[in-house]
């Protein structure tokens, strides 16, 4: 197991010193071996919260993580001898409008960043800028252009692969493709779908796209006020009772689907996830 | 119709080779709904920022209900247009909600009785009025979404722009101001919002589609999103539906009630 959550529970405390409980009794796996995984739940739900753990840059007030085989709770940062380096670079956290953290020269110099703190060579930090390019769909052309000069969808490209680079076994983003036009998007989703099948690196996106949770992801956790609430597969997420009781959005294609079937003498035998997959289902079943 | 924005020839560009906005020419009417639509760099953002005066034109003019912009019409300008950005962590300012709805009003020099009826009143209309003397970090992103919105409302502007206002919001968040945009409009404000959601475009009155900085469409909304290579040009989908209706076509399906179901359902977005 890479990670495990142990009756995790985190209290901040805020300025009037009363306590709020952001996530409560948390217990949950995340293997190491390319998982798909997508976070949902609203606003305030603890999201952020929970996946800053995955990473220890905040530690359990109650409860005990494992993390790469690196004990963390609540005395951890009291001990000097729990180094937390590490975890930093095999889970490697993406927050959200990641193209506010470039900051050198040139995407090569951001992407070399990662891997010369955690102590890579210069060669060794430039090939690696050399190989993770292509992994984000940009080619070596954009290694010498300024950060600065790219759209919102090279920039966040671009910050991506400086996180990749740094080889992380569990990559975490924080809803990565918001503000991205919907080719964008998609061409984003599928490299992170290239990622999680040939790096064999595990992926978990927070998002609020329902699209994009029952196309994409293999499993669906979702947060409800400071506890974990599901933890499954996402085709069967979105029974009436979970919708109304989490107050979820359908995923369009589902909706859609779910309709035909209610009103024409058409079904279909297993629900289409994609555009793609509803278009074929209905050409075929109505040939 | 009374026009109430007049945008003539207006060019913009960062840098010398790369036009930003590229000789756009627009007139939107008091009280119409018009939303841009554009892939990312379209120039879309950059052009709401021409028209509150962020940034200055190349060339070209700009005309909000009859006053030309210029440097020493900006602060005229911007008590007749109101804009909410895509990041409500960029724009609270205040240390408080109650500050920060009251921010534009300071600056507008009114009675204090009238500043603070005012603030009670768009707080409640965004419905923040018990979270008056919360500070930004107790807040979640769509309720400083909702206190950005609350104080561009309390400058009772006669347009506001939503520049991709809901894009970090969660869906029920979304919802909620979409809601607002849609009251405000039947109150009589003129409402342009910038988004990639094509559902947010149904509701509009028209669509202008940005591409390179250029207007490449300016059409009625159904017009607009029945347009596939239009869309496809622009990095934009086709709502589901009538994407699913287009394939079917193409493969010459009969079922004229399926196709017909289709088509109603992608004009309710």
């Amino acid at each position: 197991m890479a990670i495990e959550f142990e009756r995790v529970s985190h209290q901040y405390v805020g300025v009037d010193q009363k306590g709020y409980l952001a996530i409560e009794d948390i217990r949950l796996n995340i293997r190491g071996d390319g998982e798909l995984i997508a976070l949902i739940g609203e606003t305030g739900s603890g999201k952020s919260t929970l996946v800053q753990h995955m990473n220890a840059l905040l530690q359990p007030t109650q409860g005990r993580m494992n993390i790469f085989g690196i004990k963390v709770d609540n005395l951890t940062k009291k001990r000097k001898d729990v180094k937390l380096t590490p975890i930093r670079k095999q889970v490697g956290l993406v927050f959200q409008f990641p193209e506010y953290q470039l900051f050198e020269e040139t995407v090569e110099k951001d992407i070399m960043f990662g891997p010369k703190n955690f102590g890579a060579s210069e060669a060794d930090a430039r090939e690696k800028a050399r190989e993770i390019i292509n992994v984000v769909g940009l080619d070596e052309s954009y290694l010498s252009r300024s950060p600065f000069n790219l759209s919102g969808g090279e920039k966040k490209r671009a910050s991506i692969a400086g996180i990749l680079a740094m080889e992380p076994d569990v990559l975490i983003l924080d809803e990565p493709t918001s503000g991205l036009d919907p080719l964008g998007r998609n061409a984003l989703l599928e490299v992170f779908n290239t990622i999680h099948e040939t790096l064999n690196t595990t992926v978990i996106i927070i998002t609020h796209d329902m699209n994009t949770v029952y196309e994409y992801a293999k499993r669906v956790l979702v947060m409800r006020e400071g506890t974990l609430v599901y933890d499954g597969d996402p085709l069967k997420l979105f029974s009436k009772k979970n919708i109304d009781r989490w107050n979820l959005d359908k995923p369009e294609v589902l909706a859609l689907a779910q309709d035909i079937e209610n009103k024409f003498d058409i079904h279909f035998d297993t629900p289409p996830r994609n555009k793609t997959m509803l278009k074929d289902a209905l050409k075929e079943a109505l040939k | 119709m009374n026009p109430m924005i007049e945008i003539k020839n207006l060019s913009f560009a960062y840098t010398k080779d790369n036009m930003v906005v590229d000789n756009v020419n627009l007139t939107i009417n008091k009280g119409e709904w018009v939303t841009i639509l554009g892939h990312n760099g379209s120039g879309k953002s950059t052009l709401s920022k021409l028209m509150i005066g962020l940034l200055r034109a190349k060339t070209g003019t700009i005309k909000i209900d009859g006053l030309t912009l210029s440097e020493e019409t900006v602060y005229d300008i911007r008590k007749k247009v109101g804009i909410v950005f895509q990041n409500p962590d960029n724009q609270f300012v205040g240390v408080t909600v109650r500050d920060d709805i009251a921010f534009g009003l300071e600056n507008l020099q009114i009675p204090r009785e009238t500043m603070i009826e005012k603030i009670d009143k768009y707080a409640k209309k965004v419905n923040m009025q018990e979270f008056m003397n919360k500070e930004p970090q107790q807040l979640s992103g769509g309720q400083k979404q909702r206190v950005a919105i609350a104080g561009i409302l309390a400058m009772e502007t006669d347009v506001i722009i939503f520049d991709e206002a809901t894009a970090m919001l969660d869906p029920k968040g979304r919802k909620n101001i979409y809601e607002y945009m849609k009251e405000l409009n039947r109150e009589g404000v003129t409402i342009i919002t910038i988004t990639h959601d094509m559902k947010e475009a149904v509701d509009a009155d028209r669509i202008i589609v940005l591409k390179d900085g250029r207007i490449l469409r300016n059409d009625t909304a159904q017009n607009i999103l029945k347009d596939q290579e239009t869309l496809e040009q622009s990095n934009l989908e086709l709502l589901l539906p009538l994407d699913v209706l287009y394939s079917l076509e193409k493969e010459n399906v009969n079922h004229d009630a399926l196709k017909e179901y289709l088509w109603q359902s992608s004009l309710k977005g």
